[in-house]
């Protein structure tokens, strides 16, 4: 397929390049500590870890960018259709199918996976074109991590760290400010093909270099394997944890907001103020931690509390779409919706306090 | 899977021939599809105003391979109070049909007991017309339909007309007479069901409120019937109609997907379907 070994510069200059001609997202820095994952424009800084930089000075906490890449590909208030109204009365409708091409740069592996997840989730049953046009027509450039990001990462014990699949093209960092760069899918091939990148002879060695680096245990570790996790976490309807975990919640609806595989959306329509016989219908990220959520006609709450919500959020990772979607959790490990927290409940820790659980019935 | 329809959210404006009002509340609706839907009883529509918004509705009609759509909209919000405004002529935007509904085949042959409550009446009729429509090929077919006074009753003569039926039965309550003139029972749905004769082999069908299905069940429980004897047609708000907006969600089922249709038996230990 194509495999370069490439100067760290050289390739983010090949990415800014790149940006000029089409849409490239990339992880950029939006304040001190944070980053978001963002369209790459002339001014942008791009930056990437140093292999040889152990305290990671020289890059932060790019890997947990917010959104998460795969919410580009269902992005905020996107149009459904647009309609027109005729002088009497009726209504032509046009649907907005998104078809022009995108490079998603510099993706982790919780975040290739979480889009894997996303795409077999979105193809499901009755498929969603308005998604999946707008996939077909995306390519993937993921990254390697050679370390955590953060304390609140937990990635390797969610099964994500050694995902590739879905990227079409994959960086690994090597020593010397320089990346492995291999193309993984044609499309990819023929995209690095004009780059004039020096390519690389021992693949199998800079693969083996970069893992070596990796510390052990990389990020948390569950207590048991993420498939026992999983079968307590099925098991633990009736735990005290939901409600003791949930007894802080705002029901803000953050974590649903950053979560890399959370879609749950509403609809709105809308016409123009200038021209009440045209509009569009659009739709919006929703989550199901919002008090409303769950309300039917006539008002009731299927998920009235906090804990309830809660509890549907994890089961909804760890069992809920795992048993429709194919037994992967839907839970990739990225830590953040506990990072972006403002009152620290933490996904790990409720999946751990009902994997203690399930140990002490068993 | 199925293969991917680049409309699938995007509705087909379809004509509205005829338009009244059944009750102050509620209007009936019956369309003329440029194609017919093959729908199965049971299943719904997203019907929607473009500029206004969606939501979705019972197909309250009997299947077929005919050009109709009916259906019945309650004034509950901003869009289905829009709706009420519509009359023949106009357009409404109709996707679908979505969800699963009722397979007539399993009901060749049985009694059928039939309890709505309310609007619950309107997906119902979609099965009990088919039902009545082949008269013979099925057993015993009672239907008993509450609402709160007589003012709120639904597909009235209709049902009078079914009760005429050979083999029908249709037992009407009303909650409170409201001093308005009823030539039906007063009391709850619950009520009439000690009285009849349930054999095992009987299937029922609820629909209605939420808090009707527990007494209802409760009722057919003491009387015997198996759980999977027992359907219920579930409510939930949904937004697309294609599993993917998350707001039908009960537990690891899609009201969309795997309903709104569904066998007691395969809900009742999932605590989010019933309460």
């Amino acid at each position: 397929m194509g495999a370069y070994l490439v100067e760290r510069l050289v390739f983010l200059e090949w990415i800014r390049t790149l940006a000029g001609n089409e849409q490239v997202y990339f992880p950029q820095p939006l304040a001190e500590s944070s980053f978001h994952f963002a369209r790459v424009h002339s001014s942008s800084l791009l930056a990437l870890e140093d292999f040889d930089d152990p305290h990671r000075t020289t890059i932060f906490r790019a890997s947990a960018c917010v959104p998460p890449p795969a919410r580009i590909l269902a992005p905020e208030g996107e149009q459904l259709f647009t309609f027109r109204r005729d002088g009497a009365g009726d209504c032509t409708l046009t649907p907005v199918l998104d078809s022009s091409r995108r490079i998603l740069a510099g993706v982790r592996p919780c975040d290739l996976k979480a889009i894997a997840l996303m795409d077999r989730f979105q193809r499901a049953t009755i498929p969603d074109p308005h998604y999946l046009v707008r996939r077909e027509h995306t390519l993937l450039i993921g990254h390697d991590c050679l370390h955590p990001c953060d304390r609140y990462c937990f990635c390797d014990a969610a099964g994500s760290l050694a995902w590739r699949e879905g990227a079409d093209i994959f960086l690994t960092p090597q020593p010397g400010a320089r990346l492995l760069v291999e193309a993984l899918t044609d499309q990819g091939a023929v995209l690095l093909a004009g780059a004039g990148f020096p390519a690389c002879g021992e693949v199998e060695e800079c693969r083996a270099r970069a893992e070596a680096r990796r510390p052990d245990p990389f990020g948390r570790r569950f207590a048991a394997s993420l498939d026992d996790v999983m079968a307590a976490v099925a098991k633990g309807w009736d735990a005290d944890v939901w409600q003791e975990q949930s007894m802080r919640c705002f029901s803000c609806g953050t974590c649903n907001l950053v979560c890399p595989t959370c879609s749950c959306f509403d609809v709105r329509d809308d016409f123009s103020v200038e021209d009440p016989d045209s509009g569009r219908r659009t739709r919006h990220w929703d989550g199901c931690m919002l008090e409303n959520f769950a309300v039917v006609a006539g008002g009731h709450n299927f998920r009235k509390s906090p804990a309830a919500r809660q509890r549907h959020r994890v089961m909804r990772k760890f069992v809920y779409q795992p048993h429709r979607f194919g037994g992967t959790s839907f839970c990739v490990g990225c830590g953040r919706c506990r990072r972006q927290c403002t009152v620290d409940i933490d996904i790990f820790e409720i999946a751990s306090e009902l994997l203690a659980a399930a140990g002490e019935g068993a | 899977m199925k293969a991917m329809d680049p409309r699938i959210l995007t509705p087909a404006m379809v004509r509205i021939v005829e338009a009244t009002d059944m009750t102050a509340h509620e209007r009936f609706f019956r369309l003329r599809l440029p194609r017919p839907l093959r729908h199965a009883p049971g299943q719904f529509v997203m019907a929607s105003i473009p500029g206004i918004g969606e939501a979705p509705i019972s197909i309250c009609c009997g299947p077929g391979d005919h050009d109709r759509l009916e259906l019945l909209v309650r004034s509950a919000g901003s869009l289905t109070m829009a709706m009420q405004q519509l009359g023949a002529g106009d357009q409404m935007g109709i996707r679908g049909p979505f969800g699963t509904g009722f397979d007539l085949a399993e009901f060749e042959g049985c009694d059928v007991l039939i309890v709505a409550g309310g609007l619950g009446l309107a997906p119902l009729r979609s099965l009990i017309e088919p039902l009545l429509a082949e008269r013979n090929r099925f057993g015993r077919i009672t239907i008993i339909s509450g609402c709160r006074t007589p003012a709120d009753e639904l597909f009235r003569d209709e049902m009078r007309a079914w009760g005429r039926a050979p083999g029908t039965r249709v037992i009407r309550l009303v909650n409170d007479t409201a001093h308005l003139p009823w030539d039906g029972e007063v009391g709850l749905v619950t009520a009439p069901i000690a009285g009849l004769d349930i054999p095992p082999a009987t299937l029922a069908v609820l629909c209605g409120p939420p808090v009707m299905y527990k007494f209802v069940i409760m009722e057919l429980a003491a009387r015997g019937l198996a759980h999977d004897r027992i359907f219920i047609d579930l409510e939930r708000r949904m937004r697309c109609g294609i599993g993917k907006c998350g707001h039908c969600q009960i537990n690891h089922l899609t009201c969309c997907q795997d309903g709104p249709v569904f066998r007691l038996s395969a809900v009742e230990a999932l605590p989010e379907a019933l309460a």
